[in-house]
């Protein structure tokens, strides 16, 4: 029974995981600004994709020490290239 | 000087995930014989609010992220944000890795005196500004 | 059964990026969809390795989500350094 309940648990953030993708990775081929689509990215790229990896953890905890490496570097990393992508992209558009 | 151990004996650790006495050994030499760069001492208690922050920002960011995708947000600005000056470079990276993290925020640039060029969403229609 | 309704979905989600990066022409927009890409494969490769129960292909997730986007960042300011020049 219990089983059951956690299966159900995982697979609910892993759906909602791949929902957040799909909405954030769907503004990507429109014809919007770069930074509207870093928006819209980080939502599907970072919070989706941490909503998987934490259904992950519910369907496998023994494996919690990796998973939670793979949460913080993927935290870590991907805000940061949002950042240095905006400031590298915006930075040849005005001098300051 | 302890934080830089921390931080390091703590990706040890989860990337090993293995307490032997050898694997703790190995780690402590690693985290101690690598080089660590000599910044001003950093504020501890600066550091504890900036980490309560990080885990703070995670259920906002979700809700921001819900925010967005109920309502649609169109709108596009840059503004300026302050925080407190003459912060350590961990500091200020938190602070920028805070700020982007939520999505409706994207930290653009850096300047000195502790200011930030953010790009912001707001709600409103397709009908309006695109920089 | 189970692997391939939710692995399907990110396969399709993964094809978003790609048709993004063949169609545009500005670099940003493509170094934009190839951070989506990278991030997504990663992504593929953790979920496939806790549903076949294979966790070597899974350290090798991890493995690409701590070290994968340094690449693209030394790509993002060497193409400001072109743009610049």
């Amino acid at each position: 029974m219990t089983e059951n309940i956690t299966s159900f648990v995982g697979y609910a953030f892993i759906a909602l995981g791949i929902f957040l993708w799909f909405w954030g990775t769907s503004f990507l081929p429109r014809k919007r600004s770069l930074l509207f689509k870093l928006h819209t990215l980080s939502v599907s790229d970072i919070l989706g994709s941490i909503a998987i990896i934490i259904g992950l953890l519910v369907k496998l905890p023994s494996e919690w020490p990796l998973l939670i490496l793979a949460i913080f570097s993927l935290a870590i990393w991907n805000t940061i290239l949002g950042y240095v992508l905006a400031y590298c992209s915006s930075a040849g558009v005005d001098h300051e | 000087m302890i934080g830089h151990l921390i931080l390091r004996l703590t990706l040890w650790f989860l990337l090993t995930s293995d307490f032997s006495l050898a694997n703790i050994t190995i780690g402590v030499a690693v985290a101690l014989l690598l080089p660590r760069s000599y910044t001003s001492p950093e504020v501890w208690e600066d550091w504890l609010k900036a980490l309560w922050k990080v885990v703070a920002v995670i259920p906002t960011a979700y809700m921001e992220a819900f925010e967005m995708i109920l309502h649609p947000h169109h709108h596009e600005e840059i503004v300026m944000e302050r925080v407190h000056p003459r912060r350590t470079p961990g500091l200020v990276f938190l602070d920028v890795f805070l700020i982007t993290f939520t999505p409706k925020t994207i930290a653009i640039k850096h300047h000195k005196y502790g200011w930030y060029k953010v790009h912001r969403l707001h709600k409103g229609d397709d009908s309006c500004t695109r920089t | 059964m189970h692997s391939n309704i939710i692995i399907i979905p990110m396969m399709v989600a993964l094809l978003i990026p790609f048709y993004e990066a063949y169609r545009d022409d500005n670099v940003w927009q493509k170094l934009l969809a190839f951070s989506s890409i990278a991030c997504k494969t990663a992504l593929i490769t953790l979920v496939a390795s806790v549903l076949r129960d294979d966790w070597m292909i899974g350290v090798v997730g991890v493995l690409i989500l701590s070290v994968g986007n340094a690449g693209l960042m030394l790509l993002a300011h060497i193409v400001k350094r072109v743009n610049e020049a």
